[in-house]
């Protein structure tokens, strides 16, 4: 398949992470579109990868998905640590720094 | 898989693309607007085996192994653990602002302009030779050009770890502690204004005595 359509379908991928960070209230799907997001990102490390023919793209690949790792655990106890001291996973609740 | 193959794309191959592709996209949509957490996980889970998938028709045989060991293995246990902790459905789960519309829109726009781009831009892909995305050469890279790297996502990993302890830990003792010193404060707060009321009670409770054995005897 052409790199191009490799590349759109990354970037659509992006953009449905995208909309799911800006728009849900839900820290936990806001959590799952920033997956989303690094996803779309590997896909077209890898897409370039192919198209190079250079496999650096997949070390980056790798150190994004490691990345991924790590933001995950971080963000998942904040997740809970929000929720044991407001009793809430809404985003639109969780002000304390705006006050 | 020689160029004219890439480059043309079998049909088998074409149908396997566009198969993942429309399969990838369409439980990425189904994650970000399921309200129920778990079905928005699972269906995550889906689009990653789809992404994993694509990765091998990329043939990027070790990254589509690692997207489903580290993806929908480690991390989405992970969020199914969180999701059993705090299982809560959302009431209003979309929240709508200009600005978050105009971002949207922003993303819609640079969607046309990235097509433009991937349309114009990108080499054909090419011959790769046979040892492409195999675990031995990109361990050779991976250990070779980028040992620091490695290393230092291997240490960021380890910061990850004691956050997540920090953050997560439970606070239960100091709230436990808070919550009993400002209870003892109260309590003596109130025996200190109790005494005095005690006494005006007792007084106002006299007064009704008096009245009463008044009105007795008057009756």
């Amino acid at each position: 398949m052409p790199t191009s359509y490799y590349l759109v379908l990354s970037f659509v991928l992006f953009l449905i992470g995208t909309g799911g960070v800006l728009l849900r209230r839900n820290t936990l799907i806001v959590l799952m579109g920033i997956e989303l997001q690094l996803n779309g990102g590997n896909l077209a490390m890898l897409a370039f990868a192919r198209a190079l023919g250079d496999e650096k793209g997949h070390v980056f690949a790798f150190l994004i998905i490691a990345l991924a790792a790590a933001e995950a655990a971080v963000g998942l106890a904040i997740l809970v640590g929000l929720f044991r001291g407001r009793q809430t996973v809404n985003l639109d609740e969780a002000t304390l720094m705006k006050r | 898989m020689n160029a004219a193959v890439v480059n043309s794309a079998s049909g088998g191959a074409q149908f396997v693309f566009w198969l993942l592709a429309a399969l990838t996209i369409f439980f990425a949509g189904f994650t970000m607007t399921r309200r129920n957490p778990v079905t928005a996980v699972m269906s995550l889970v889906a689009t990653f085996f789809c992404l994993a998938g694509l990765y091998a028709t990329l043939e990027a045989h070790f990254l589509a192994i690692l997207q489903v060991l580290v993806y929908a293995g480690a991390i989405m246990v992970l969020f199914i653990f969180v999701v059993m902790i705090l299982n809560r459905e959302e009431v209003s789960p979309v929240s709508l602002r200009a600005v978050k519309l105009v971002g949207l829109a922003a993303g819609v726009y640079l969607l046309a302009k990235f097509v433009h781009v991937a349309d114009v831009g990108v080499p054909a892909a090419g011959v790769v030779p046979e040892t492409y995305g195999t675990v031995g050469s990109i361990g050779d890279l991976l250990f070779r050009d980028f040992l620091y790297p490695f290393e230092a996502i291997s240490l960021l990993l380890l910061v990850a770890i004691v956050g997540g302890v920090v953050v997560s830990r439970s606070h239960q003792k100091e709230v436990d502690a808070d919550r009993a010193a400002a209870a003892r404060k109260e309590v003596e707060e109130r025996q200190l204004h109790d005494y005095p009321l005690h006494d005006e009670l007792a007084a106002g409770d006299d007064d009704a005595h008096g009245a009463a054995a008044h009105g007795g005897g008057h009756h």
